[in-house]
């Protein structure tokens, strides 16, 4: 806590390319996602479960606005490049095999969700930074709350209307699971960086 | 380092001392990983066992199945990993979650093991366990790995282990909070959603069976182990003293000495299990005593037991 309330300016030890790449990445995905949450919110909400929808889209733009504001941001050649990369993949067409396109969106929006929140653990890449640093914060608290986050995916992906689709949802999980791992410790890897340094 | 292929999924193991040697299997808790046996492979590879651990899956360094793990899934895995040991006496030992693994694995496996070691474990979730496995399922939602680990730390360990790392805790819980993932535990933890009592099949393990309980373990108290007694025949019962849930932890050295000393008896046909209650020695080496005639064992006041 001492150190959370510390207001001594920010010395970070986290060089700033590092921060600019990850928080890059991050803001994309999350940004990908809050998009998504954002266009499917009705004007007026006439289900319980809108007001969840409403705000896990709302953590997300938090999330974003988050990273905006902490990363000590330096120019990146590589990231224009690197961006397209990643938006490309979060637009990859829904798994095949299920019986509706709709169920089909809804499902991998879903997936892509539990892999963001649970594949991803930004914390554990400076698990030793000190909490004095912004953008440490910021990522503790983005893991944190991913935790949180990623139960409204898991209520969609394990409910039990969607008991005879199960194989296609664990595979479409597992498949945005591989992807977002992939793309996340193939960026971390570019800087020189592994998740859960030992 | 070593895995083995189930389906999709690689899952992390490690094999240690001399090849031709009995073997002990070690099966992990909810939130453990395969290095806190560490103690437990140098204690017995230098009594001239082998050991082999693994992380079960959704564990360490295993692969994190995404949104299910089966806990026949893991009974499998632990299958392959026993038959990849070979002909030799398999021991077979687990603690809490890692228990009901390995009774599961022993009660459709009894011929394949030498002996069995059951360790602040369970059959059955009574009442008080499955809402403290909700509450404790709750916390990891709410509050995270973290708060999980801040939660079962004072439950599982002692005063007289707590005390001296007071300062230091962050970096007790390092390894657990970088291993585990919250959604992996998750999966752990529902995997009980659908657990059947194993109370009616406990009968099938025939082997001699050592089980160890903490004294003080009120996550899975002495009741949950005498159950086991009960219900397997050539089964003993081990009082660990001034221990909580997480006495392998706290108490390694003491815990690999009996662990030894079972397997030697086994294998010397001087083991006697009776269905009986000890109380552990407070070091290794020490002598094991009978629960004091005359009095309940599972009682923390001494009284008498009951007529019924």
């Amino acid at each position: 806590m001492t150190d959370l309330a510390s207001t001594e300016p920010s010395n970070s030890r986290i060089p700033a390319a590092q921060q600019t790449r990850i928080a890059a990445f991050l803001i994309s995905a999350h940004g990908f996602l809050a998009r998504q949450l954002s266009l499917s919110l009705p004007a007026r909400f006439d289900a319980a479960w809108h007001t969840e929808l409403h705000a896990h889209a709302f953590r997300q733009a938090e999330i974003v606005s988050l990273l905006m504001r902490t990363t000590e941001w330096l120019p990146d050649m590589l990231l224009p490049w690197l961006t397209l990369t990643w938006e490309v993949a979060w637009q990859a067409p829904p798994p095949e095999g299920f019986p509706d396109a709709g169920i089909a969106r809804l499902m991998d929006l879903a997936a892509f969700g539990h892999a963001l929140h649970g594949a991803i653990r930004p914390a554990t890449v400076f698990p030793d930074a000190p909490l004095t640093e912004p953008f440490v914060v910021a990522l503790r608290r983005i893991e944190f709350e991913s935790g949180r986050l990623i139960q409204a995916q898991m209520l969609v992906l394990k409910d039990q209307r969607f008991l005879s689709q199960r194989t296609l949802i664990v595979s479409a999980v597992e498949r945005r699971h591989a992807q977002i791992q992939a793309l996340w410790t193939e960026m971390l890897k570019s800087l020189g960086l592994t998740e859960r340094q030992q | 380092m070593p895995f083995l292929d189930h389906r999709d999924f690689q899952v992390r193991y490690e094999l240690d001392g001399p090849v031709g040697a009995p073997c002990f299997v070690f099966v992990n808790g909810l939130t453990q990983y395969s290095e806190l046996w560490e103690v437990y492979r140098k204690a017995l590879v230098a009594k001239e066992f082998r050991v082999a651990t693994f992380d079960l899956l959704g564990q360490g360094q295993s692969d994190k199945p995404a949104l299910f793990v089966d806990q026949e899934d893991q009974v499998t895995i632990l299958g392959m990993l026993i038959a990849s040991l070979g002909k030799e006496p398999i021991f077979l030992s687990g603690i809490s979650f890692g228990g009901v693994i390995a009774l599961r694995y022993a009660i459709a496996n009894n011929e394949k093991i030498a002996g069995l070691v059951a360790m602040s474990t369970f059959p059955e979730l009574s009442p008080q366990l499955l809402l403290l496995g909700t509450a404790m399922r709750s916390g990891l939602v709410l509050g995270g790995t973290t708060y999980l680990q801040d939660l079962l730390l004072p439950m599982n360990v002692s005063d007289a282990w707590l005390g001296p790392v007071l300062d230091r805790l962050k970096a007790v819980k390092r390894q657990g909070w970088l291993t585990n993932d919250l959604y992996a535990l998750q999966n752990l933890m529902e995997s009980f959603l659908e657990f059947s009592p194993l109370t009616p099949k406990l009968g099938a393990i025939r082997v001699p069976t050592l089980i160890l309980n903490g004294e003080y373990d009120f996550l899975t108290p002495r009741r949950l182990h005498d159950i086991l007694r009960v219900n397997i025949p050539d089964s003993k019962m081990v009082i660990m003293p001034r221990a909580f849930h997480a006495f392998t932890l706290e108490k390694p050295a003491l815990t690999a000495d009996l662990h030894a000393r079972f397997a030697v008896e086994v294998l010397a046909g001087t083991w006697h299990g009776g269905q009986s209650v000890m109380i552990a020695p407070d070091e290794p080496g020490g002598e094991l005593i009978p629960f004091p005639a005359g009095y309940d064992h599972l009682r923390a006041i001494p009284t008498a037991p009951s007529a019924a």
